[in-house]
């Protein structure tokens, strides 16, 4: 798993979490550039993707992760987000994303969850 | 003349034209001619009507008008008219005086017609007319006295010329007769074409005060013409007879005829009130003014020409430039108010012998004129109003967005990683105490770093030092804070009132914040004085410069400053620091 977001202490918080629940983390990325290259050199199966990130914003990147030119391998993308759901309308539906979380109920079953794992 | 001395002289006029009325009917009756009894009563009511007629409008004329001529050239013939009676006193010395002024009534009629309205002649060839016409009457007469003192006395009854019948005897005109009657037609033809002339050539205004005088005249003149033609072209002078009695019932009403075009410009002012009428109903642009001010002043060529603002340029109301300096064919008077001219009013320079018309145009075309850039004002303050009521509610979703964004970024996630390290070490009960520290000093930290933001962030919607304490503790509070040292150099000691108080606060922080952020500057200074009924808030920092006052910033402060009825001055030259001043009235 690859944990996007440009607040290092959530990074931090959630890569000791989503470890504790049992998730492999295997990198961070504080921007969309970054989560790119991370992508492109660690192959993640599931990106944890914050919605509000300094250049492009968590659907952009979702749109690009998603591309049928298969650069990216098509991970699982999870937004999160310190808004609700509700503040972003249908967006979060329309996006190639896999689910929401909101950022303070994260937890390895919330993710579990949203991936449809037992 | 002093108005006391001018009744004088009217009363005396009169009373002399009264007296002149009774001698002429003395002399005709008792003048020693025997005068059939039949024609002496059509012939002293004619004639007197006419002295009288000439002398009383004469002097009304004069009242009305002092500074014009006609009035005492009519006064003049009247007098003269009755003058001719001397001729029927039966004695040599009456019987000269009475040849000598027969025929200066005629001259005065031709003066008085060929420089109408004025009285005065205008050009070389009136100035001709009119001495030819007075060359007719006394020396002619005087130099046919000289030649032959019987000339024309045994020429029908006596007395000569006063009494209108056919001539008796044998019609037999010397050539001498031929002559002079041919040089009288010539100058009567000679009047009308210059009087026709004249009124061809006068704009419209011109033609409303000639046309009553001119058509009288010419009726006048036309008949003597004929009457003067027929003896030339050997008519029986019977056919003289009712062509003499026409001309000199005409000549009675002649002179009201000249009265009604001397003051028909005071008729014309009662449209004056209809100007003001016709100025409130219509619309205030500038082709209505001209069209309603034309009309008031019966000169279809008025119009009028704006000032530019604050330059000595005039345009008309096409906008183009107009030419205001009074020439030959053009009048000029300024429209003012508060002794600044507002615009020109330009017309025919024949109404300048209608001052108090033109005057009572002026004014309501400049209440109009007034009026409209009244108009003008208040449009351009309504659109900057509701200009500045746009930004200004731009301005405060602005704020409302910033004050979302900063609690997204700041306080909320801080939040979310408290919540996050809780989650974590009760995970973690089992733990190593050491991990388990760790986690809540770490939850600790986030919550004081998000309170502290919460905290800048209410600050800065509303400072609530600023409400509790005032001015002075605020903006040193602000000082404190602020990222560049800021000298605070004065603050006034009492309290103004609240929203003052409160644009005073932000123009500082606005300022002290530009400074900090745009200017690089590396000090700010800070001062607010009462100044009259006024605050003054200056900021001065000693930064780069070249602030916009037009940007979003310092444009959204102004319509603050504005808000409060103040104004504030941006003066920012390039790497020359920049100071804001603004001026807040208090009352």
């Amino acid at each position: 798993m690859l944990i996007v977001d440009d607040h290092a202490s959530f990074r931090s918080l959630a890569r000791r979490l989503l470890m504790a629940d049992g998730f492999d983390v295997v990198g961070e990325a504080g921007d969309a550039a970054d989560a790119f290259d991370a992508v492109r050199t660690l192959a993640p199966d599931v990106v944890l993707l914050d919605i509000r990130l300094p250049d492009l914003d968590g659907f952009g990147v979702a749109e690009v992760l998603a591309g049928d030119d298969g650069v990216y391998g098509a991970p699982t993308v999870v937004l999160v987000s310190s808004r609700a759901r509700d503040d972003y309308g249908r967006r979060v539906d329309a996006s190639p994303a896999r689910g929401f979380i909101a950022k303070d109920d994260l937890s390895g079953d919330a993710l579990r969850r949203v991936l449809g794992d037992p | 003349m002093s108005p006391r001395r001018e009744a004088v002289t009217t009363w005396a006029t009169a009373l002399a034209a009264v007296l002149a009325g009774a001698a002429a009917a003395g002399a005709l009756v008792r003048g020693g001619y025997e005068v059939p009894a039949e024609l002496v009563a059509p012939t002293l009511v004619l004639n007197l009507a006419v002295g009288w007629s000439f002398i009383g409008v004469g002097l009304a004329a004069r009242r009305r008008r002092p500074g014009n001529r006609t009035g005492v050239l009519m006064v003049l013939l009247g007098f003269a008219w009755l003058a001719r009676f001397l001729v029927a006193v039966d004695t040599t010395p009456a019987f000269v005086l009475g040849v000598l002024l027969s025929s200066v009534s005629l001259s005065l009629f031709v003066h008085l017609l060929v420089t109408f309205p004025t009285g005065r002649t205008g050009s070389p060839g009136q100035r001709a007319i009119v001495v030819v016409g007075y060359l007719l009457s006394a020396p002619l007469d005087a130099v046919f006295l000289a030649l032959g003192a019987q000339r024309g006395r045994g020429e029908g009854p006596p007395p000569n010329g006063l009494l209108i019948t056919p001539a008796s005897g044998e019609f037999s005109p010397e050539p001498v007769d031929l002559v002079v009657q041919a040089v009288v037609v010539v100058l009567f033809v000679s009047v009308l074409v210059s009087i026709w002339t004249r009124w061809c050539a006068a704009g419209a205004a011109a033609r409303r005060a000639l046309t009553p005088g001119l058509v009288g005249g010419t009726v006048v003149v036309a008949t003597l013409l004929v009457q003067r033609t027929a003896i030339l072209l050997f008519l029986p002078p019977s056919a003289g007879v009712v062509l003499a009695w026409s001309a000199q019932v005409v000549l009675v009403v002649w002179p009201v005829a000249l009265l009604l075009g001397l003051l028909r410009g005071r008729l014309d002012r009662s449209g004056v009130g209809r100007l003001v009428v016709d100025l409130g109903v219509g619309s205030a642009a500038p082709a209505h003014l001209r069209a309603v001010v034309a009309r008031a002043l019966h000169d279809p060529t008025a119009d009028i020409a704006y000032r530019v603002p604050g330059t000595d340029t005039y345009v008309d109301a096409a906008g183009r430039p107009a030419d205001v300096t009074p020439c030959g064919d053009r009048a000029v008077t300024h429209l003012e108010r508060d002794g600044e001219p507002v615009a020109v009013l330009r017309y025919d320079p024949v109404l300048t012998e209608e001052p108090d018309l033109v005057e009572a145009v002026a004014a309501g075309a400049g209440l109009a004129v007034e009026n409209e850039r009244l108009h003008a004002e208040v449009r351009e303050q309504l659109a900057e109003v509701r200009a500045s009521r746009t930004r200004l509610v731009e301005a405060a979703d602005a704020g409302r967005r910033r004050v979302e964004r900063d609690l997204h970024d700041g306080a909320q996630q801080r939040l979310v990683a408290v919540g996050l390290a809780l989650r974590l070490a009760r995970a973690r009960l089992a733990s190593p105490a050491e991990e388990l520290d760790a986690l809540l000093v770490e939850a600790g930290e986030e919550l004081t770093a998000a309170l502290a933001e919460l905290r800048e962030l209410a600050r800065g919607i509303y400072p609530a030092l600023l409400t509790d304490a005032g001015l002075g503790p605020a903006l040193a509070s602000l000082a404190e804070r602020a990222p560049v040292p800021v000298v605070l150099e004065g603050v006034p000691p009492q309290r103004p009132p609240e929203p003052v108080e409160q644009t005073c606060y932000f123009v500082v922080s606005e300022a002290v914040t530009n400074a900090a952020k745009h200017a690089s500057a590396s000090r700010v200074e800070v001062s607010v004085v009462p100044d009259g009924g006024e605050l003054r808030v200056e900021v001065a920092d000693d930064g780069v410069g070249g602030a916009d006052a037009e940007g979003s910033g310092l444009r959204g402060l102004a319509d603050r400053v504005a808000a409060v009825g103040g104004q504030l001055l941006v003066s920012s030259p390039a790497r020359g620091g920049t100071r804001v001043t603004a001026t807040l009235p208090c009352g």
